[in-house]
């Protein structure tokens, strides 16, 4: 397995956990347990993006296993 | 036949003053002297029943008597000093862990009485209460010392999710549209929630819903396994997977900056496990 397949691996993983939270936090009606949600769909955000740029670079340094 | 047909009439009019009279005193813990007013009651139209003599004098006492407890329950209620008075005051027996002696025998309680009440409370060791007090009913509350009382969350400083009360969304195989639409969410959800577990509405015998939205069945059909929603353990494990994901990338990196992305992403999902803790486990 490569580099880059790894970190998308991961990648794809917080987001399903992120995607997750977003459902709980619709659903969640205490107004206290909605902005914990809230604060940390915020948080895992930031670490999607961070993420995203990192694939971005892998891919054009090792262009030959863009997409996987 | 009249005779029979009389008595018939006479029990149920009875029966129905009893009942409006039960009715009108209303729900209450009882007192020594409630138990009398009950007793009362009960007799006199056991024997109103019985004795056609009666009647009159019968109902005549049964009127008087609900119509006197309902005015001392109205002063009772207005005046403290009525209340006082006539339901009787809590007795502190035990204070700051010493039993206080000249109370005991104003309760009327023997040393043995105090020992098997508190047992009744789960309490063996007269050492480990602090405060003990006799209601006016008779029945004793505890109130244990600190130390000995059962741990909570707060007493051990540990932040816990708030309790939620879940909704129950089928009862005995219906659906129950308002507490769903409490929730916000509808047929529809539940439809696909259902299909997702495999099973048909009519054999759900209670559905319930959590706040976050996680649905918990029971089925008609016991010898049918279902398994528990596991929803919120399995996002705080993948979680806890990630962070330990982007320290290991941190570490197999020999790019700076690279590194320092890691690792703070790996911060960052450790703070929002520590965050979410007492939300997903607790």
């Amino acid at each position: 397995m490569t580099v880059s397949s790894q970190v998308k691996q991961t990648l794809a993983s917080v987001k399903g956990a992120r995607s997750t939270l977003q459902s709980f936090a619709i659903i969640e009606e205490n107004q206290e347990a909605h902005a914990i949600f809230s604060r940390n769909i915020d948080r895992l955000d930031q670490v999607i993006a961070d993420f995203e740029r990192r694939v971005q670079e892998l891919e054009f340094a090792e262009p030959q296993y863009k997409g996987f | 036949m009249p005779d029979v047909l009389m008595f018939l009439l006479r029990t149920a009019l009875l029966f129905v003053l009893v009942l409006v009279i039960t009715r009108l005193i209303g729900p209450r813990q009882l007192t020594l002297f409630d138990l009398v007013t009950v007793m009362v009651l009960g007799v006199t139209a056991a024997m109103m029943t019985f004795n056609p003599a009666l009647t009159l004098p019968g109902g005549v006492l049964l009127i008087t008597w609900a119509a006197l407890f309902m005015a001392m329950q109205f002063l009772a209620i207005k005046f403290k000093g009525v209340r006082d008075w006539i339901q009787g005051r809590e007795t502190i027996l035990i204070n700051h862990g010493q039993v206080l002696e000249d109370k005991l025998l104003e309760a009327r309680l023997t040393p043995e009485d105090l020992l098997s009440r508190l047992r009744r409370k789960d309490v063996f060791n007269v050492a480990d209460v602090e405060f003990a007090i006799m209601e006016p009913t008779g029945e004793m509350s505890v109130l244990l010392a600190k130390e000995n009382q059962p741990v909570t969350a707060k007493g051990l400083g540990m932040p816990v999710g708030h309790a939620s009360v879940p909704q129950t969304v089928i009862l005995d195989g219906e659906i129950m549209d308002e507490p769903l639409a409490a929730l916000g969410l509808n047929r529809g959800w539940l439809h696909t929630e259902l299909k997702k577990a495999g099973v048909a509405e009519e054999n759900v015998f209670i559905a319930q819903v959590d706040s976050v939205g996680q649905l918990y069945l029971d089925l008609f059909d016991d010898a049918i396994a279902l398994p528990h929603p596991k929803t919120k353990e399995l996002l705080f494990a993948t979680l806890k997977k990630n962070q330990a994901d982007c320290e290991l990338f941190a570490l197999s990196t020999r790019h700076e900056a690279t590194k320092r992305m890691y690792t703070s992403a790996a911060q960052t999902i450790s703070d929002v496990v520590r965050d979410l803790e007492p939300l997903l486990k607790r």
